[in-house]
């Protein structure tokens, strides 16, 4: 198909109208106008939908219907209308049928002229787009209140407003056969490692699939473990913090639809860092952060602690505490393990129902709830009170973890653990627990360590548990291998 | 195939392995008392008597159990705790559990037998016996002091023996005493155990010091836990009652007992009495001189002094003077108490209750050294001296007695 167009303009037309399938489809616009100042006949393309019609009214046809001041004195009609006709900033000669469709389908307008062999395509795409809105996953208090919409150049424009450095390369890749889909890779040229940006690039590449739909489906392509638990890349809403990975060295994937970027390569701490816990002053965002590493370990192990402790190990708790749960287990009729995993899925449930229930009727699910999980449930002697508090500790702390993919690897890794609890109290928990965590130390992502810069060592800022001061995180972490290490020269060799 | 197997492996892991120790709660009862008794005719048994906790008394699930008792008391006949454990179970319903047991209570009959290191000894076979155990003895049997230990604001029994431990290391009159204390006195050294009875006996003489059943008193708990059971080769073969009980704590190195109330007699008026919070402010300093013989034994005590009250109202807070008079004299008096209590440990125990074989053994290269020196043999003649070092901290709040202003030689109008 990849023809190159004919000197012949019924031809081109009649082969663009196969094309699109016209007249059985209705998407293809014709319009023929007459170029009185150059005696000849020119067909105006657009696709329904893609292009705006007022500009292709101001931009191509108000000109192309009006007197020239010029007179022809270009031996290329071609580059005499778009050097001297046309209005629009954008425009391209393209001489290919394909490239004329490509150009078709994302909103451009082409223009072939009579007796040429080339054709002119206008930029006039208007997809329609979302407002730029506040972030809705990953709102904070104290911060830019911007996030990515569904545009890439968009997406690309908010990137750029934080970053003005000529060495942020955004480079297109395409993937997909069937319908081939752009790819923005973005980085600094002269932070980001080279190695890591060919290894992207390479993952990115290699992709053969027919259509990839949206930017998550690429971030599973491009995985080298799609069964793990663990995520290997992140996606986030916030162009800021799109921008402070970008500056550490990482690599910023962005595709058109999505209203997200995807991060590579990632490590446990972006998982469980926020925004916030940096435009917050040092105390504050500290304490935040501890707080989010306690709901952490409170969702992983809660439960199963409780369930090892109330079979295997009563001897832990106070005696007055294991009196009251005992006096409260006395009319349950089912084991502590199926009564805390009867708990446990219920909850699940109510989370996911949450999410999938519209929002006019979303308050019932607040009512059913906290009706059936509270009330009725101990009442009619399923559960114990004291099992109630565990879930509901647990349900809470879930929601304080704030990367979407991590949040549910831990949800899942609890029934994990509980199971192990079930079976061998401490010591099965206290054995899943280092699988998991030998698991998790030999992860990588895109060849860096899960745990890095804690395990293996590495310099960096120590931006970990917790963070220091901004002005003492002076270093780039060193398992990116960025080109730049140093953010800020310290003090003496600043007053040289 | 691959994952065939896989499958098979985990599944197996949950399915053969596991479970053993599982219990459910509410299925196990717990016994937090256990008494021990000898038998009175067969010299092989032994009275065991659980007091096992009732988990809905006292807790919110309550219901129609509310006439409940909040604990179950059993008593047994068998060769020993862990027969005696199986054999409950023909009256017991639930899985009797020793893990939340923390008290064991002996009478003061099997502690002075033979029979009862034995029963000690072997009771801590059994994985579940904690040996941080509370150790008490008690004057009666242990079965009527169970039963007769209702305390009137605590109705769970384990929370009445959990707050008077607490107690006990903050006054001293009663030595925190557990299991584990126990085995680590084996050897000739005083073991001293928490003295308790339920029985009264008001006809001493007060203000001595008393021992258990000894204090007068007038309503509350019927059980008085006071004074301490002297141990000797897992044997018990004497009291020492509160006061002594607290000189004996305060005479060791890292103490938990580090201040105590006592009364002395007024340098300046004897017909009164004065009180004064005693605070050990250092550890005392034991110095030991083995190559002696007898053997020497040099204890200096730092002592704060803060006075609590002065029934004769003179005036020690400005007057340097009485101030010193004061200093000597309760000096005087501590020494005397103490070394009349080192006497009793020397002559009628022949063994020390200080700790101070901690100390000895320091001067020792091997054990074996050690055992062959025979401390308790050495301590029972020993010169031992013990000097208080006493310092005033303070006289409390009022700068001086407040004395009643009478108009001299006039008459009251």
């Amino acid at each position: 198909m990849n023809t190159t167009l004919t000197g012949h303009l019924l031809y081109n037309v009649d082969k663009l109208k196969n094309i699109f399938h016209y007249p059985q489809s209705k998407a293809l616009y014709i319009r023929s106008v007459y170029l009185s100042f150059l005696k000849r006949e020119a067909v105006v393309f657009f696709v329904e939908g893609a292009a705006e019609i007022k500009t292709i009214e101001s931009r191509i046809l108000t000109p192309f219907l009006s007197e020239p001041v010029q007179t022809m004195d270009d031996d290329d009609i071609i580059d005499f209308l778009i050097e001297e006709i046309l209005t629009s900033s954008i425009c391209k000669k393209i001489t290919t049928f394909d490239a004329a469709v490509n150009e078709l389908i994302n909103g451009n307008t082409v223009i072939f002229i009579e007796d040429e062999r080339a054709a002119i395509s206008v930029v006039t795409d208007a997809f329609k787009d979302r407002q730029i809105t506040e972030p809705s996953t990953e709102f904070v208090i104290k911060g830019p209140k911007e996030s990515f919409n569904e545009s890439m150049s968009t997406n690309c424009s908010l990137i750029r407003k934080r970053i003005k450095d000529p060495n942020l390369i955004s480079e297109l890749l395409t993937v997909g056969d069937r319908e081939p889909q752009q790819v923005t890779v973005m980085y600094i040229k002269d932070v980001a490692d080279d190695g890591l940006v060919k290894q992207v690039k390479q993952r990115v590449n290699q992709i053969e699939i027919d259509v990839v739909i949206d930017l998550t489906i690429l971030e599973h392509l491009i995985e080298k473990r799609p069964y793990s638990l663990i995520p290997s890349t992140l996606t986030t809403e916030r162009p800021d913090r799109t921008v402070s990975f970008l500056r550490e060295g990482h690599v910023v994937l962005l595709m058109e639809g999505s209203p997200l970027a995807l991060i590579v390569p990632i490590t446990f701490w972006s998982l469980i860092h926020t925004a916030e816990d940096q435009y917050l002053r040092w105390a504050s965002g500290n304490f935040t952060r501890v707080i989010r590493l306690i709901a952490l370990v409170i969702t992983l192990l809660v439960p199963s602690v409780y369930l090892a402790v109330t079979t295997f190990h009563p001897e832990m708790f106070p005696t007055d505490l294991m009196l009251a749960i005992a006096a409260s287990r006395e009319r349950i009729p089912i084991p502590a393990f199926w009564e805390l995993l009867f708990m446990e899925i219920t909850l699940e449930i109510l989370r996911e129902a949450g999410i999938r229930i519209p929002t006019v009727i979303g308050p019932t699910i607040g009512i059913v709830g906290t009706i059936i999980l509270g009330q009725a449930a101990v009442e009619a002697n399923i559960v114990s009170p004291i099992l109630v508090i565990v879930v509901s500790i647990t349900g809470l702390a879930s929601f304080a973890i704030p990367d979407i993919g991590f949040n549910i690897a831990v949800r899942i890794t609890r029934f994990i653990f509980l199971i192990s609890a079930a079976a061998m109290g401490f010591l099965g928990l206290s054995l899943a627990f280092i699988v998991f965590l030998a698991y998790a130390a030999s992860y990588s992502s895109f060849g860096v360590p899960f745990f890095a810069p804690l395990a293996p060592s590495l310099p960096s800022s120590n931006d970990l548990y917790t963070r220091p001061p901004v002005q003492k995180q002076s270093l780039r972490p060193f398992h990116l291998f960025p080109k730049d290490k140093q953010r800020m020269k310290n003090r003496k060799e600043r007053n040289k | 195939m691959k994952r065939l197997v896989y499958a098979f492996t985990v599944s197996s892991l949950f399915l053969l392995s596991g479970c053993w120790d599982k219990a459910e709660l509410e299925e196990q009862a717990y016994v937090v008392v256990m008494g021990l008794d000898q038998h009175e005719e067969d010299e092989n048994a032994v009275k065991v008597t659980f007091q096992i906790a009732n988990p809905q008394v006292g807790s919110s699930a309550r219901g129609d159990e509310a006439d409940e008792p909040p604990s179950d008391i059993v008593t047994l006949v068998a060769s020993d705790v862990a027969i005696a454990k199986e054999q409950v179970h023909a009256i017991v319903t639930r899985k009797i559990s020793f893990r939340h047991l923390a008290t064991l209570i002996v009478s003061e009959k099997l502690a002075r037998s033979d029979q009862h290191h034995q029963l000690i000894a072997s009771l801590i076979i059994d994985p579940e016996v904690r040996h941080a155990m509370s150790f008490i003895v008690s004057k009666e049997e242990a079965k009527d002091f169970i039963h007769a230990n209702k305390p009137r604001l605590e109705t769970r029994p384990h929370k009445y023996f959990q707050f008077m431990r607490e107690r006990w290391r903050e006054i001293g009159y009663v030595p925190d005493s557990n299991l584990n204390r126990y085995f680590q006195r084996l050897g000739g050294e005083l073991f001293l155990a928490a003295y308790a009875t339920a029985e009264k006996n008001n006809a001493q003489q007060p203000r001595k010091g008393y021992l258990a059943g000894e204090l007068p008193q007038e309503g509350g708990d019927p059980v008085q836990i006071i004074g301490s059971a002297v141990f000797r080769y897992g044997k018990m073969i004497g009291t020492l009652n509160g006061r002594e009980t607290r000189t004996a704590l305060f005479l060791r190195e890292q103490s938990f007992v580090r201040n105590a109330m006592e009364t002395f007699t007024d340098p300046l008026n004897e017909k009164f009495e004065i009180s004064a919070r005693i605070i050990e402010a250092y550890d005392p300093d034991i110095k030991l001189n083995l190559k002696k013989n007898p053997i020497e034994i040099d204890v200096t005590i730092p002592v704060r002094l803060q006075m609590v009250s002065d029934l004769s109202l003179t005036d020690y807070s400005t007057n340097l003077k009485n101030q010193t008079r004061l200093k000597k004299s309760i000096q005087k008096q501590l020494e005397k108490r103490t070394m009349e209590m080192i006497k009793k440990t020397q002559e009628e125990y022949q063994s020390e209750p200080f700790l101070w074989y901690l100390n000895a053994r320091r001067h020792f290269r091997t054990l074996k050294e050690y055992e062959a020196f025979n401390w308790s043999e050495k301590y029972k003649n020993a010169k031992v001296s013990v000097q208080y070092e006493v310092e005033i901290a303070n006289f409390g709040e009022q700068t001086k007695p407040a004395k009643l202003r009478k108009p001299k030689g006039g008459h009251e109008s």
